[in-house]
């Protein structure tokens, strides 16, 4: 069925000069070149000036409880899944614990401490955004990791008013999809979050 | 391009920061050796300095830092004038060396800021060509009289006179050590290479970490092992089996038969095991040795750490107005890099308390008659496998009442436990600080508050601290540290459902104890040990772990005690369980976990498991806290069981109440009616009273009125349990006082608890 569609001489007619491309060697002239090469400038010159237009983030989106976080991938070092971790005596009850990340001791946040949120169970479902910076490097407790996404930081509202106190100092802002971006840069160097502890 | 050549200079300067500090540090040990003067080859001294100011002027020269060139030209001529004999080194010239030096160092570090230091500089090179016009001077005065010879004659009398009087510490006890770390280039051959201590560093926290390999290999040939075993169980099981049954191979149908299968099965098993027991062994032995080897490759002697101390006395004596000399001994022992390290400061601080406080000035020395110049003994000994460092001097020692005076005055202690204190626990107090800023006591302000520190740092490295004196027999401090980092070797306990590892060398025995050997003395549990008496605190309680149950198991008659010691403490832990002891290696809680307390760290297990390592000196300090002792405030509640008095006719519901609540670590005791319920209140003491309502002779209500109305019971919580729902009942209890009212039809146990918990 349908074969007759077909405009066959048209089809022996490419498969041929493909044939000859193929044969030459495939090596476009000078003038082809410089416009294939022209064109693709354009195209890349084009792109630049509209991702200039709107300036965007790029953040991993992760649960908390039942709420919707996102974090920016600029400081995340890696997604680990938590298989198990130690709980330490005599810290806060932000700090989940410790994991073994290849050899390496990383200590663990629970960030719903921090933002009041119910706790839930520990499943296979958890893992552990790493996050760092020069200085600084521990691990974020996610309920579970949802993706990738690219977000125009126009998009990102104010933190609600209603957030105070700690909420506010870690909230960057909030979409429109009710998606709390965290800030990242501030959690990092936030002095509330180290424990230095004298007996 | 340009930037290319400020890389390359940065590099350079880098280069240059690296020798600088060696050649000032040669000179700086050799003037101060010349200062001491008596030593043999005063000449070789000058010698040296003159080459090493040289070498460090052509270096300066070459990135082009004219403030040091100027410097060391000036420096050159003075040590040029000495050789020749032009000019004797005067105190005030070795002086001026040594500050030209320490300017010099800052310049090198870039302490210094480069518009400030030109005056600087320009005032030192004036005031060294001064030495030198002096010595021109002195020389004219070889041909006449002496001019203004104070700068040449003084000297050589001082140097006279003060080398007769320090005869005994000679030089072979402060020499050796330093001649290896100052001989200066001529060591240098072929046979070394200059290495960055970054780099070794990182390839020894590389070389430490095979040590996790050869722990996870333990634990995969382990597991074979189990493997194996089970396996030859079912083979011996199934075999008897068969006997039984006439076995039926599946023939022809292609596959490999079970009874084929499961002896070649068992051979590849036992093969696989063998290949892995060796494989341990051999991995085991090569890391092992690796390990060691860049150990050693990365330890220092302690000479390199002491080549400042000869200096830093003379300078602390100078200011002091004191005499005193410093002798070392056992520089040549080597420690790893990172305890030298952090045994910087507090033997600086000791050293700094032995010439502050300990030597006498000259004149009080000469009335007590001892010699005029005192001595500061620095000894290394390397004993079983831990470094001994005792710092020394022969000074007035330490007035221990007035040590323990402070300490009471600072409430540390309490007056009525002063007798019960021996000398030894007496001395230990200086080490706590706040003894010291005291203003009372000015003989020992600013002793206890550095001692302080320097027990803290000591402690950090798993070390010990000891001072010993007398009245006029000088004091005496000693440290033990480890001669390594890193691997230690630990207890794995178990708290609860936790696992934590204590450092072995903390831990002097475990033991399995009766519990009926457990007494009380002072509100305080206590055992003996090989004769002594010590506290006995549950880890659990220290760690502040959710442990459900704190007595006495019913099944388990014994229980199971780690004894740890630090410093001059000692005290038995209880655990649930001690696991065995393995080598560990310890690694820090994170970044964003700096100091945890009672943590000092955690190691990962073959099995992956992150387990976390107790800070002992933590551990017995948190204790001391929670348990009263003879250092702690007597105003301290003591940490005991509240204890709840059970109201109650039904046997069965006295003892259900009674299990509840002694589970969750309550101390019970069960009357049946309110008559015996208040003749319990009057002999004993409780914190809580939970009672039913309907009971013969006195009932509920009747009971808590009665409590209410007594002077000394009024404020006791009196929880009422009943059947009867009605309002009025409940309105009956509170008219009389209860302080709560649980209905048993809503009576479950955490209600009960949660109630209980809230009233006491």
């Amino acid at each position: 069925m349908g074969t007759g569609r077909f405009d066959w001489d048209e089809i022996h007619r490419k498969v041929q000069a493909v044939g000859v491309a193929i044969d030459s060697g495939y090596a476009p002239g000078p003038e082809e070149s410089r416009r294939i090469l022209q064109r693709r400038a354009a195209q890349l010159a084009q792109k630049v000036e509209k991702e200039g237009d709107a300036e965007v983030i790029e953040v991993v989106e992760f649960l908390l409880a039942h709420e919707h976080y996102g974090i920016g991938s600029h400081y995340i070092r890696e997604v680990y899944p938590l298989r198990d971790y130690t709980p330490l005596p005599g810290v806060p009850s932000f700090v989940l614990g410790l994991i073994n990340v290849r050899g390496r001791i990383l200590s663990v946040v629970d960030l719903k401490k921090f933002f009041d949120l119910p706790a839930k169970g520990i499943s296979d479902l958890n893992k552990v955004i790493i996050i760092g910076n020069e200085t600084m490097e521990f691990g974020i407790l996610a309920d579970a990791i949802l993706g990738v996404r690219t977000i125009a930081v126009s998009a990102i509202g104010p933190p609600l008013p209603t957030l105070t106190g700690i909420r506010e100092e870690f909230v960057q802002g909030v979409t429109g999809e009710r998606l709390v971006i965290l800030h990242a840069a501030r959690i990092l160097t936030d002095g509330k979050i180290i424990v230095h502890h004298d007996i | 391009m340009e930037t290319r050549d400020a890389e390359f200079l940065q590099r350079l300067l880098a280069m240059f920061r690296i020798e600088a500090r060696e050649h000032l540090n040669v000179i700086s040990i050799e003037l101060t050796r010349l200062e001491k003067g008596g030593s043999r080859d005063q000449a070789g001294s000058i010698e040296i300095m003159y080459r090493e100011t040289h070498t460090l002027k052509g270096a300066a020269r070459s990135v082009n830092l004219v403030d040091i060139v100027a410097l060391c030209q000036a420096v050159e001529s003075v040590f040029s004038a000495l050789k020749n004999g032009r000019m004797v080194l005067s105190p005030q010239a070795g002086d001026l060396l040594h500050h030209t030096i320490d300017f010099c160092f800052r310049l090198v570090d870039g302490k210094e800021a480069p518009v400030a230091a030109g005056t600087v500089v320009n005032d030192l090179i004036r005031q060294l060509h001064g030495l030198t016009a002096g010595s021109g001077s002195a020389a004219v005065a070889e041909a006449g009289k002496p001019v203004a010879g104070e700068s040449a004659d003084l000297p050589s009398v001082e140097l006279e006179r003060v080398a007769p009087l320090h005869p005994t510490p000679g030089p072979d006890v402060a020499e050796p050590p330093d001649q290896g770390a100052g001989s200066g280039p001529a060591a240098a051959g072929a046979e070394t290479v200059r290495i960055a201590t970054a780099a070794l560093d990182a390839l020894l926290l590389q070389a430490e970490e095979m040590v996790a390999v050869k722990i996870a290999a333990t634990q995969r040939m382990t597991e074979l092992q189990e493997l194996q075993h089970q396996f030859d169980a079912w083979k011996k099981e199934r075999q008897r089996d068969l006997s039984f049954t006439i076995p039926r191979t599946g023939s022809g149908t292609g596959q490999i038969s079970t009874e084929q299968f499961i002896p070649t099965f068992g051979a590849r098993l036992t093969a696989l095991v063998r290949a892995s027991e060796d494989d341990h062994r051999a991995s085991a032995s090569l890391i092992d040795t690796l390990l060691y080897d860049m150990k050693k490759t990365l330890m220092l002697p302690f000479s390199s750490l002491f080549e400042m101390f000869p200096r830093l006395v003379r300078d602390l004596a100078r200011t002091e107005g004191k005499m005193a000399e410093v002798t070392i001994e056992g520089g040549e022992i080597k420690v790893d890099r990172r305890i030298l390290q952090e045994l910087k400061d507090p033997l600086i601080h000791m050293v700094r308390n032995c010439l502050v406080h300990g030597i006498e000035s000259p004149a009080e020395r000469e009335k007590k008659n001892k010699p005029v110049h005192g001595v500061v003994r620095i000894e290394v000994a390397s004993r079983n496998g831990k470094i001994e460092i005792a710092v020394a001097d022969d000074g007035r020692g330490i007035d221990l009442a007035g040590v323990v005076s402070a300490a009471v005055k600072q409430e540390m202690i309490a007056a009525d436990a002063v007798a019960a204190l021996d000398d030894r626990e007496a001395l230990q107090l200086l080490f706590r600080s706040g003894v010291t800023t005291s203003p009372l006591i000015t003989d020992l302000s600013g002793r206890g508050l550095g001692l302080a520190i320097v027990r803290e740092k000591v402690e950090k490295l798993n070390g010990t601290v000891t001072v010993h004196a007398g009245p006029e027999e000088g004091t005496t401090f000693r440290l033990v540290v480890p001669l390594s980092l890193a691997t230690y070797r630990g207890v794995l306990v178990r708290v609860a459902e936790q696992q934590f590892v204590l450092p072995s060398s903390n831990v002097e025995r475990v033991a399995r104890i009766r519990w009926e050997e457990v007494e009380t003395v002072e509100n305080r549990e206590t055992l003996v040990i090989d004769g002594r008496p010590l506290a006995l605190v549950r880890l659990g309680d220290v760690l502040e772990l959710k442990t459900a149950v704190v007595r006495q198991p019913v099944d388990e008659a014994f229980m199971q005690v780690a004894v740890v010691g630090a410093a001059e403490k000692r005290m038995a832990f209880m655990v649930d369980e001690i696991l065995g002891e393995q080598e560990v290696l310890v690694k820090p809680l994170g970044q964003q976990l700096p100091q945890v307390r009672n943590i000092m760290g955690a190691t990962v297990f073959g099995n992956g498991r992150v387990v976390p390592l107790l800070n002992i000196s933590d551990l017995l300090k948190t204790a001391m806290k929670k348990a009263p002792s003879f250092m702690a405030d007597p105003g301290e509640t003591p940490v005991k069981s509240n204890s709840v008095l059970v109201v109650e006719d039904s046997i069965t519901a006295r003892m259900l109440m009674k299990n509840i609540l002694e589970a969750a670590g309550y101390e019970v005791q069960a009357v049946v009616d309110g008559v015996e319920a208040i003749a319990a209140l009057r002999s004993g003491e409780f914190d809580i009273v939970v009672s039913d309502v309907e009971m013969p002779r006195m009932d509920g209500f009747d009971l808590t009125a009665k409590i209410r109305a007594d002077n000394k019971l009024a404020s006791l919580p009196v929880v009422l349990v009943t059947a009867l729902e009605s309002r009025e009942d409940r309105e009956r209890g509170i008219d009389v006082g209860a302080s709560a009212y649980i209905v048993k039809s809503s009576f479950d146990q955490s209600n009960l608890l949660e109630v209980i918990g809230r009233l006491i």
